[in-house]
């Protein structure tokens, strides 16, 4: 069954229809086109809670004597070869964790690799200081934080935004079709409606402090069904070239 | 094919003569030399300047050191692309050596990705190749190898051992026969007059009445203004791993052949020289 996985079009309708919930609560989803094609992605802003550091230092070498925690992103538990390693790594200073507000920005990809939608977030104090790696993390709720210690393709990681170019912070994508299978299955059976990107993003958008609040799941529908869900193939070109 | 082959080792023993010059406004103890390096094309930077920081850091003190990054007449260096990339992108048109300034402090946050170690480095590398499998097999082929076959690829490239890399990765480039190619073609095609850093799209190598597309037919379909018509002079140079392979070229074979070690086919769109 390839309804697991959302063609670009279908992509497009279901951020549509969100788009139009959104409207009537007035909770802050727009729709960003990219000049001169068809491709988009949905955007929005969002005051939240973090954990963020006062004190805040990168050092080539870490110190003893300050009592810091050297942090260095492994994703392997038996990762050993960053032992002569000495580039910089982000060193927090265990006393000064406090909660803050924090301004989060939130966007929503579609991946053609992948054929699901994307995550990508950022996060700045309000001061405009972008939130680093570790205190992304640390924002995490306790809840969610030991599928993510635990499961390296859940992650979060830093990744190039694919339409802007900046830094973001991703969730990443290959087990997206682990949890939509059932639910789409489910639905299909049951003859329910299911807005692909409602039901995707109630799943991850809670990790980084997204909410979708319930009425997403009974107002918004799915588009149109289509006769076929998985990706066309690009139109055949049959003249060889002069 | 022997001459094909060739063409393998000559992508990944690719290299480019750079000099590394400190950023005038870093705070030194005594002058810095620039240092001189020939950079693996196939490589990322943060895996190779070891050598550039231990030569500037004898001149300077520990609290005047933050994490180091690069730039290119005023551009941040990307680390998360390839070497060989970023100078067909920035640098092509210029003189040799390619000259990089070093920088300890003012990180620029939005445009880089912060690259703490090499499990950074190692995880996006695994993350690009995941995803090129997932458009050429469907994920298949990486998710039967096992964990020690990826560190295979990995360290085949950090360490720069050609055939270590290629035992492995030549598992990738397999295809079933009657398919004639992979399902879609891992490509990114570079801009530089853009704000869109990329573009990727979804491409078969095969139409489905058995055509061989070419590096043209990709170009007219995704990126058609990289190819001009016949009448007016050539605005652009199409450019992998410093060549301008022909239009007619077969995708397919390309992808094969001049992928870079995370299996994508890295593409850069350069305005022509004006002479």
């Amino acid at each position: 069954m390839s309804s697991c996985f959302l063609d670009e079009e279908t992509f497009c309708q279901c951020c549509q229809l969100l788009l139009q919930h959104s409207h009537s609560l007035c909770d802050g989803w727009s729709w960003e086109q990219v000049k001169g094609s068809e491709e988009g992605y949905l955007r929005k802003t969002a005051l939240g809670t973090g954990r963020t550091r006062c004190n805040l230092d990168q050092q080539g070498n870490s110190s003893d004597q300050h009592q810091e925690r050297t942090f260095s992103l492994s994703f392997h538990n038996d990762d050993d070869d960053d032992d002569e390693d000495d580039g910089a790594v982000c060193c927090i200073q265990e006393e000064s964790s406090s909660s803050s507000v924090v301004q989060y920005e939130y966007h929503i990809l579609y991946s053609c690799s992948y054929q699901t939608p994307v995550l990508y977030f950022r996060a700045s104090t309000l001061e405009g200081r972008s939130l680093c790696l570790e205190e992304v993390w640390d924002s995490v709720h306790p809840n969610y934080r030991q599928r993510l210690q635990h499961r390296p393709w859940d992650t979060i990681t830093q990744q190039e935004h694919p339409l802007l170019g900046q830094s973001f912070f991703v969730l990443h994508p290959c087990r997206t079709e682990e949890f939509m299978m059932p639910v789409l299955k489910a639905a299909l059976e049951e003859h329910r409606q299911v807005n692909y990107i409602v039901t995707w993003l109630s799943v991850v958008g809670p990790v980084v402090g997204l909410d979708v609040p319930l009425s997403y799941c009974t107002q918004v529908p799915e588009p149109p069904h289509t006769p076929s869900r998985s990706p066309q193939p690009p139109p055949a070109l049959h003249s060889p070239q002069p | 094919m022997a001459d094909d082959k060739d063409v393998l080792r000559d992508v990944w023993f690719g290299r480019i003569p750079t000099c590394f010059t400190l950023y005038q406004d870093e705070i030194t103890e005594r002058e810095a030399e620039p240092f001189y390096l020939l950079l693996p094309r196939v490589s990322f930077l943060t895996l190779v300047t070891d050598k550039v920081k231990k030569h500037f850091l004898k001149v300077m003190k520990a609290e005047d050191v933050e994490e180091m990054w690069f730039d290119f007449e005023g551009t941040p260096l990307k680390w998360h692309y390839p070497i060989g990339l970023l100078f067909d992108l920035h640098a092509s048109n210029t003189a040799l050596p390619w000259s990089i300034t070093v920088h300890f402090k003012n990180f620029p946050e939005r445009d880089l990705l912060h690259c703490p170690s090499n499990s950074v480095i190692e995880a996006h590398f695994m993350s690009s190749i995941k995803e090129a499998d997932a458009l050429k097999h469907k994920s298949q082929v990486i998710n039967d190898m096992q964990k020690k076959d990826h560190k295979q690829l990995w360290m085949g490239l950090q360490n720069d051992k050609f055939d270590q890399f290629w035992a492995m990765n030549r598992k990738l480039m397999e295809y079933p026969t009657e398919e004639g190619g992979f399902r879609y073609i891992p490509f990114r095609i570079y801009l530089t007059m853009s704000d869109r850093p990329f573009i990727q799209k979804l491409f078969r190598p095969i139409s489905s009445d058995g055509y061989t597309h070419t590096l043209g037919d990709l170009l007219k379909e995704v990126y058609p203004v990289a190819i001009s018509s016949d009448d007016e002079s050539k605005r652009y140079q199409v450019v992998i791993h410093g060549i301008e392979p022909l239009l007619e070229t077969p995708l397919q074979w390309l992808s094969e052949h001049l992928s870079h070690p995370d299996n994508f086919l890295h593409i850069s769109v350069i305005p022509a020289p004006s002479d």
